[in-house]
């Protein structure tokens, strides 16, 4: 084994959370996050020999999507694979961490609710403008970080994203969400 | 746009963007307390942002020794990446064509090298192994020798050292997982189909076509049955045989 690995990991360990995000919202039904993640770094350690620098989050994304768009191609090929409900997906983090109080429970339902129609809302809106909102709002990128993984300029990023949030907030509110309010 | 021009709409972006100096903002801020529209534009991208946040969620703990996992396999792999190229230097350059000559005669001394036995020290270096043994192999390369036993009896301690990964070589997806039984560090891969029996193994007893492998001190254990398990570790060859019926598949 050599030590190019632990380059690698030392490299890129650092951006596993934001791919993590990013894999939650693009990994189809059936593909676990954590899988899509997984294969992102093996695809990045292949490709890590050539890797000429830049911006390494940058590039773990752009990595990502692509291993996504695979596998999609991969599953229209394989049509008898039956998919998987995301449910456990959308809850948040506080139904998974501790037990929660009977007073809080309500408050646990309400937000499990919320996560779920926000993802449902989101999942209308035009993909250019749902994986600009991913990566700026949710996985944490820059407007010109995102502009890097989708290959197009800052302000396309920008109107994207400005145009679905618009679009999203009143999708919201026609189903009664409550925008994340405390 | 209701009236409002394109760069009415590049300016609130620019703001929302945090894009405007601080006379801009100024500005902008005044503009936003006569205008509702754009103040409801504000209002819209500030809500849906916020809303989001409810999506996040952190990456499991364990993510990092999965993806670690995942990458150390694929370097103790067969047909691991090359390094990592860096730009040659001038000197480098002047270099290489000297180093192309010698590269000719030392590759056909290495070729026989490598046709005769094993190579610095790599034990199955020669072994043309299927794909899927192979990646296990040259991963179990790395464990370290089997330390003397400890002489308890009585049920084996068992104790999961990385969780399983899944890794596809040619197409045979197969888990992998390391365990340590008593102090004896195994990897154990399953996968629904068969793994191939390597040249150099032997059929041995065990179930279904139960097959083991010797490379050095490295020995592979295969008991053929649905799921098939492979176990490779450091140790004898009844000891994977014990492992392999106990270590759950």
């Amino acid at each position: 084994m050599t030590g190019d690995h632990r380059e690698f990991l030392d490299a890129t360990l650092p951006y596993l959370d934001a791919v993590y995000q990013l894999a939650r919202h693009i990994a189809m039904e059936g593909v676990e996050p954590e899988d899509l993640a997984q294969e992102t770094y093996l695809r990045a350690y292949a490709a890590f020999g050539s890797y000429r620098g830049g911006n390494m989050r940058a590039w773990l994304a752009a990595i990502c999507l692509n291993a996504a768009r695979s596998q999609a191609r991969l599953r229209r090929r394989r049509p008898w694979d039956l998919p998987v409900g995301g449910v456990l997906d959308d809850l948040p983090v506080a139904r998974l961490s501790g037990q929660p109080e009977a007073a809080d429970v309500a408050d646990i339902v309400i937000a499990d609710l919320d996560a779920r129609e926000v993802r449902r809302c989101l999942a209308m809106l035009p993909e250019p403008q749902r994986l600009s909102i991913v990566l700026m709002d949710i996985a944490g990128y820059t407007a010109r970080e995102t502009a890097e993984v989708l290959g197009c300029p800052r302000g396309t990023v920008l109107a994207r994203v400005h145009r679905g949030r618009r679009k999203l907030a009143q999708l919201l509110a026609e189903s009664g969400v409550s925008h994340g309010r405390p | 746009m209701d009236g409002h021009d394109l760069t009415h709409d590049k300016m609130l972006e620019a703001f929302l963007a945090g894009d405007l100096g601080a006379a801009g903002v100024g500005q902008w801020d005044e503009h936003l307390l006569g205008c509702e529209q754009c103040w409801r534009a504000v209002r819209e991208d500030r809500n849906a942002r916020r809303a989001v946040q409810v999506l996040r969620q952190p990456a499991p703990a364990w993510l990092a020794d999965k993806v670690s996992f995942a990458v150390e396999v694929a370097a103790a792999s067969p047909g691991a990446p090359p390094s990592r190229r860096r730009p040659p230097s001038a000197g480098m350059l002047a270099l290489a064509s000297i180093a192309a000559a010698a590269f000719i005669a030392v590759s056909v001394l290495t070729h026989s090298l490598i046709s005769a036995g094993s190579v610095g020290g790599r034990q199955v270096a020669n072994a043309r192994l299927p794909a899927a043994v192979a990646i296990v192999t040259h991963y179990a390369e790395t464990l370290p020798a089997h330390p003397q036993s400890s002489g308890t009896r009585g049920r084996p301690r068992l104790e999961l050292v990385r969780r399983r990964i899944a890794v596809l070589p040619d197409g045979q997806r197969i888990t992998i997982a390391t365990w340590r039984v008593d102090g004896l560090t195994a990897i154990v891969a399953t996968a629904d189909r068969f793994f191939p029996m390597p040249r150099d193994a032997r059929l041995v007893s065990g179930p279904g076509m139960a097959w083991s492998a010797q490379f050095g001190t490295l020995t592979l254990y295969c008991a053929n049955r649905r799921p098939s398990e492979l176990v490779a570790a450091r140790a004898p060859e009844s000891t994977l045989r014990t492992l392999a019926a106990t270590l759950p598949a």
